[in-house]
């Protein structure tokens, strides 16, 4: 459903997407994850046929967006990740405005409209003026308004950017029910637990380069098979990080303010061998405990140890 | 195929009528140019209405026709200049680009949409007009022309406007630009035009000052106005030139208006630079 093919788009000497190479089927949410000026807003730009790309291909429902743009506009929902509103316009005409840009005919307007409100929960907002709803409001607003067309795409970028908790969270749950309409779905973050309940893959974007795609299950399963030790004591010094890479399952070893930090992969037995292997080694430890783990630390861990591989 | 009216046109149509400063100013403008329009019509006869002739009822007419020319360029730029940067200054610009309607679609509903009201005011005056239908003076054929000429201008200077709005990326700048054109249009080629005609009359010879002379009154639609009223003496199709060079400038700004718009459209020239974000 979407495919691109070496995908790069460059900013005079600034390589803000290089040889992206994505594959999202039909129906699948695809999250695409990466720090601030990774080259989401461009990649996902160039999808929406905002943006030129400098080489390579990207194709939205076989349609290749720099050859049959209409096609690919009338094939996809885009929301911006910054974006405004029209001033005097209730949300029912707002939503009537951009239907009838796409042409979508009076009755049908109303009926979907109506609905999407519902799916929104803005079903009691849809005479008020869309400046008088609040950033959360606007921005589920906006996902009606994407889907007012009936597109078979959507690319969301950042679409839970600059919400309070509550509005992430109810933004959350409207993205998750995207997957009972069966839309193929690309979404942009930088908040990757936001996509751990809503997308069926990943791909993590790395100074405009994709450096891993999976599934979140494996992502999930990944962040389930590691482990994160703190470890602090005396005089725990270069000798002490060399004792510790002497273990196999140690994958990642960071200094804090005190201690240590180890990502682990081994069971809680051979963790147990670890500590007391280094007790015997003369350590001085006093403090060995386990702290959770969340997907999006895992993420941002194994995008470092991307980095350092590239770089 | 199914005929749709441009969506972008119902839009700013219902934005710009359902606020009550629409019909406030239609109100203020028909009030202020009847009120006029008596008073000029009662100080020409001293108060004794059975004095009013042909010729000074043309007068009133002539005056009012020049006002309400002068009141609608200044007022075009007002309703134009904000259109597109406008809509690029509060981020509605690029999921509008997304849609089907497309550059030309957005620069026709935001013309429309925004020389409307002004068209609504002209229209809106001809019982005014009618005020010297009574006395005679001005046939119906001169008032359809003086206010056919009015909406050409309208729209002329709607077109110029959203495009410079197009083209500067923030409003304050395509504001100066509007006002700018305005004011080249209405007071500057006006006063080329008699510097030019002054010339020519003080050295005869110098033929050439009187033809750009000429050319230069033809730009103004102040100028083209009054020689549809009489007032001054002209070529019989002096609107023609007018139409003309107007043309040519609108297609000359239509460039870098859909450039802004739609980069991609122009990538295959050598000096664009993929920067397509920031027009957006």
């Amino acid at each position: 459903m979407i495919l691109t093919q070496n995908l790069t788009k460059r900013y005079g000497k600034t390589l803000a997407v290089n040889n992206l190479n994505l594959n999202v089927d039909r129906g699948v949410i695809f999250g695409l994850v990466g720090e601030n000026g990774a080259g989401k807003t461009t990649a996902l730009s160039m999808l929406a046929t905002l943006t030129l790309p400098s080489s390579g291909r990207a194709y939205v429902c076989g349609h290749e967006v720099t050859r049959e743009p209409q096609a690919v506009r009338r094939a996809i929902g885009y929301m911006p990740d910054s974006f405004g509103v029209y001033d005097d316009l209730t949300v029912m005409e707002y939503l009537r405005f951009f239907a009838q840009c796409y042409g979508v005919d009076r009755r049908t307007i109303s009926r979907r409209a109506e609905e999407l409100l519902e799916r929104v929960r803005l079903a009691d907002k849809r005479d008020v003026y869309v400046n008088h709803l609040s950033r959360g409001m606007q921005q589920r607003l906006e996902v009606a308004r994407c889907l007012m067309h009936d597109p078979d795409v959507l690319i969301l970028d950042e679409p839970s950017s600059g919400l309070d908790p509550k509005s992430r969270l109810e933004m959350r749950s409207v993205l998750a029910g995207l997957r009972e309409l069966g839309k193929t779905v690309i979404i942009s973050t930088h908040i990757l637990n936001e996509l751990a309940e809503v997308a069926d893959e990943v791909g993590i974007l790395l100074r405009g380069e994709l450096v891993a795609v999976a599934a979140v299950q494996v992502m999930v399963q990944h962040s389930s098979a590691y482990r994160t030790i703190v470890i602090d004591g005396r005089d725990l010094g270069d000798d002490f990080v060399k004792a510790l890479f002497a273990d196999p399952h140690v994958a990642e070893v960071r200094p804090l303010a005190p201690g240590w930090e180890v990502l682990y992969a081994g069971t809680l037995a051979q963790q147990a061998e670890l500590l007391s292997r280094l007790v015997s080694e003369g350590f001085s430890i006093t403090q060995f405990r386990e702290q959770p783990t969340d997907i999006e630390q895992l993420f941002l861990r194994l995008a470092a140890i991307q980095e350092g591989a590239i770089s | 195929m199914k005929w749709h009216l441009n969506p972008l046109l119902l839009k700013e149509f219902r934005q710009r009528m359902r606020t009550i400063r629409a019909p406030l100013v239609i109100t203020a403008y028909l009030f202020a140019m009847s009120a006029l329009t008596v008073f000029l019509l009662y100080e020409n006869v001293q108060g004794q209405l059975y004095l009013v002739q042909p010729t000074k009822s043309q007068q009133v007419f002539a005056l009012v026709s020049l006002l309400q020319m002068v009141v609608v360029a200044f007022l075009a730029p007002a309703f134009a200049s904000g259109s597109v940067s406008g809509e690029r200054e509060r981020k509605t610009l690029a999921v509008l680009l997304t849609t089907p309607v497309g550059p030309f679609g957005i620069l026709f509903g935001k013309v429309v949409s925004s020389s409307a009201l002004l068209v609504l005011l002209v229209v809106l005056t001809l019982p005014v007009y009618s005020l010297v239908f009574l006395y005679g003076g001005a046939v119906p054929a001169q008032v359809a022309s003086v206010l056919g000429f009015q909406l050409v201008t309208i729209v002329v200077i709607s077109v110029v406007c959203v495009l410079f709005s197009t083209i500067a990326l923030r409003s304050t700048w395509s504001t100066v630009f509007a006002y700018g054109s305005v004011g080249l249009m209405t007071v500057i080629f006006g006063a080329l035009g008699y510097g030019l005609k002054s010339l020519y009359e003080q050295n005869p010879i110098d033929y050439s000052a009187l033809v750009w002379s000429h050319f230069f009154y033809a730009l103004d639609p102040l100028y083209v106005e009054a020689a549809f009223l009489g007032v001054v003496s002209a070529a019989p199709h002096v609107w023609v030139p007018f139409v003309e060079f107007y043309a040519v400038v609108i297609a000359i700004l239509l460039v870098p208006s859909l450039w802004r718009l739609r980069p991609q459209w122009f990538s295959w020239l050598p000096f664009v630079s993929g920067t397509e974000k920031q027009y957006q």
